[in-house]
């Protein structure tokens, strides 16, 4: 960890960043690890000897195909999504001021669920000429956006119902509960009442899952990947800020209103982009932002980083334990989230000091 | 740098804490807001401080309706410290102290060596520059008051207004924050507000007292005209013995309450 120079910027600039040279070494390093891992291991074992020769292309056919349009998409998606969820967390849970929030406790991951089950659903009633195979191909490259609209609209309502301008943290978080528990009954509902057509693959997509996702999934989503890192650039100090009493953060002339209304828009569009390409994938958003809070206690901007680097790693660790847990079958990685970060979560509580 | 209220009618939804109160704060003077429990001081504050929009009127600063103030270029001007504030988990004292040079760094400037230099000023004037590596949560409140009102002047505003700044503290850390205010205000002129339950601390350090009961201005003027036998027993319910000290300033000497004193009246007639 940097020392604690870093902590008010006071060193040039070239000395924080020199700071920071050796923890983003380590993640680098930590990140290609995870990818050798991820596409070495799996269903169809590879050996080392191959996974090098496809390097040196000596390699083609099988080996190629599993590696390039499987394993290594998937991979980098699995990290992707990890930073997405993670970031979203940790934006939430410091504009919330409280350590439970998240994009699936808010009705955000549930609004995006919503629409995409309709979606798939809508798309089962009008194009069932195709092959269902070929259909779901189809879909998820709409999901997304859709989700998107879906998870836009939640906070939308969140930000409206618990009184728009002149919003608290803890309405804002009661008003989100209420609303997931809505939209999450609703989901289950629709899926009850015209599912049946559809049921195992809304099913696997309500898990959270990467199976079957490739370098067009990844495509629809880095655009929204850098978007929100950037916008997490200009969000640092403001969330800083936002962690003090209204009154303070007002009076030492932060636009409170703009930069909270900003960060939760900049959350919505992390995880809801996320939910659409592997659906509601919880826990990450909740546990990434407490490991890299203990990791680093003081400092925000740390904290921002080490969320990206440990959401990118948890989530492909995650993905990469489901594919090899029970072979030939996959655990979808929402479900794995779920069985590592739920104990992880109480082990973190119970130890709080 | 003026700062006026004019008619302002102020409150939360339906209810209206304070109604038609004009005022004006004295430049350069320590200004003590005065008056019982939930009689408007706080409401005030916020309203001076443009946190609280007034329903009617307005609050004026150097001839500018709060309103079409940025909320910057405000905080140059204005800093509030509100009552009691809580904490972030496991911010550090130096970290909270840098907040208060948010309107000089904006966004992504990194602090300079000006904000560096007046972080490590307000530290020290404060008396906590020892504690500013450690988390502001591990200090008693009263070395946490001292790190809220750090940050509040390393803003370096021209007026500040501080919300009940001596509760929760023991005899010893009130005076020791009243007295840095005095300092402050002589040394580079100051404007300070500051609401206080304790009228001997009122009387000893301010130059201006303003009373309020029931969201209305009662009174205002120097400590003397203000704090009377009569204005005490109005608005607190106390009867009160006032003496002039050596320095001229009041000092009120409490021998019980009014309902008290009445019931006594009361009973002696009875038993005539």
């Amino acid at each position: 960890m940097p020392g604690p120079g870093i902590v008010l910027n006071e060193a040039p600039w070239y000395r924080s960043l020199s700071c920071l040279v050796g923890p983003v070494l380590l993640f680098l390093m930590l990140l290609l690890g995870c990818l050798l891992l991820s596409i070495t291991l799996g269903a169809s074992e590879l050996s080392w000897q191959q996974i090098v020769n496809l390097f040196t292309a000596q390699e083609s056919g099988h080996v190629e195909r599993v590696v390039w349009q499987l394993r290594l998409p998937r991979a980098l998606l699995a990290a992707m999504v990890g930073i997405h969820f993670a970031l979203a967390g940790f934006i939430l849970q410091t504009l919330t001021r409280n350590p439970l929030a998240d994009a699936g406790i808010l009705g955000i991951s549930a609004g995006a669920s919503f629409t995409a089950v309709l979606a798939i659903l809508g798309a089962s009633l009008f194009v069932s000429g195709l092959e269902s195979h070929r259909q779901s191909q189809m879909i998820l490259g709409y999901l997304p956006l859709l989700a998107m609209a879906g998870g836009v609209t939640a906070a939308g309502l969140i930000y409206w119902l618990s009184g728009a301008a002149r919003l608290t943290p803890l309405r804002l978080i009661l008003t989100g509960v209420v609303l997931a528990t809505i939209l999450n009954a609703l989901v289950t509902g629709v899926l009850a009442l015209w599912g049946h057509s559809q049921t195992e693959m809304i099913v696997e997509w309500l898990a959270g899952s990467l199976h079957g996702r490739d370098w067009q999934h990844l495509a629809v989503l880095w655009p929204w990947t850098l978007s929100g890192l950037t916008a997490c650039i200009l969000l640092q100090r403001p969330l800083n800020l936002l962690r003090l009493e209204d009154d303070q953060v007002l009076s030492i002339g932060l636009n409170l209103r703009l930069w909270r209304l900003f960060a939760l828009i900049v959350a919505t569009l992390l995880a809801a982009s996320a939910v659409g390409v592997v659906g509601p994938i919880g826990f990450m958003g909740l546990v990434v932002p407490h490991i890299c809070r203990r990791l680093s206690p003081h400092d925000v901007q740390q904290q921002m980083l080490l969320c990206v680097a440990v959401g990118a790693l948890l989530m492909m660790l995650a993905d990469l334990l489901g594919r090899i847990i029970i072979v030939p079958y996959e655990l979808p990685v929402g479900v794995v989230c779920a069985m590592i970060g739920v104990p992880f979560f109480l082990y973190l509580l119970r130890r709080q000091p | 740098m003026s700062l006026v209220t004019q008619h302002i009618q102020m409150g939360y939804a339906d209810s209206i804490v304070i109604d038609d109160l004009s005022v004006k704060i004295p430049q350069q003077q320590i200004t003590a807001l005065i008056g019982p429990n939930g009689c408007g001081k706080s409401t005030l504050l916020r309203g001076l401080a443009g946190l609280l929009a007034p329903q009617r009127g307005q609050v004026v600063l150097q001839n500018k309706a709060l309103p079409s103030w940025s909320r910057q270029a405000l905080a140059l001007q204005v800093a509030m410290l509100p009552q009691k504030p809580v904490a972030p988990d496991g911010a550090l004292v130096r970290q909270l102290v840098n907040y208060g040079r948010f309107p000089y760094q904006g966004l992504l400037r990194s602090a300079s060596r000006e904000d560096l230099e007046v972080v490590e000023w307000a530290m020290k004037r404060t008396g906590i520059a020892h504690y500013a590596d450690k988390p502001v949560q591990a200090l008693s409140g009263g070395e946490q008051q001292r790190v809220w009102i750090a940050m509040a002047i390393a803003q370096q505003a021209q007026i500040l207004l501080l919300d009940e700044p001596t509760t929760y503290l023991d005899w010893g850390h009130q005076l020791e924050i009243l007295e840095l205010l005095s300092q402050l205000n002589r040394e580079q002129g100051l404007t300070v507000v500051m609401s206080l339950h304790d009228l001997n601390q009122a009387a000893q350090y301010s130059d201006y007292v303003i009373a309020m009961e029931q969201g209305q201005l009662i009174a205002q003027g120097t400590p003397v005209q203000v704090i009377t036998p009569q204005l005490l027993s109005r608005v607190f319910k106390v009867r009160a013995q006032v003496v002039p000290q050596d320095n001229g300033k009041p000092y009120c000497i409490a021998q019980g309450t009014v309902s008290a004193a009445d019931l006594a009246v009361a009973s002696e007639k009875e038993v005539a």
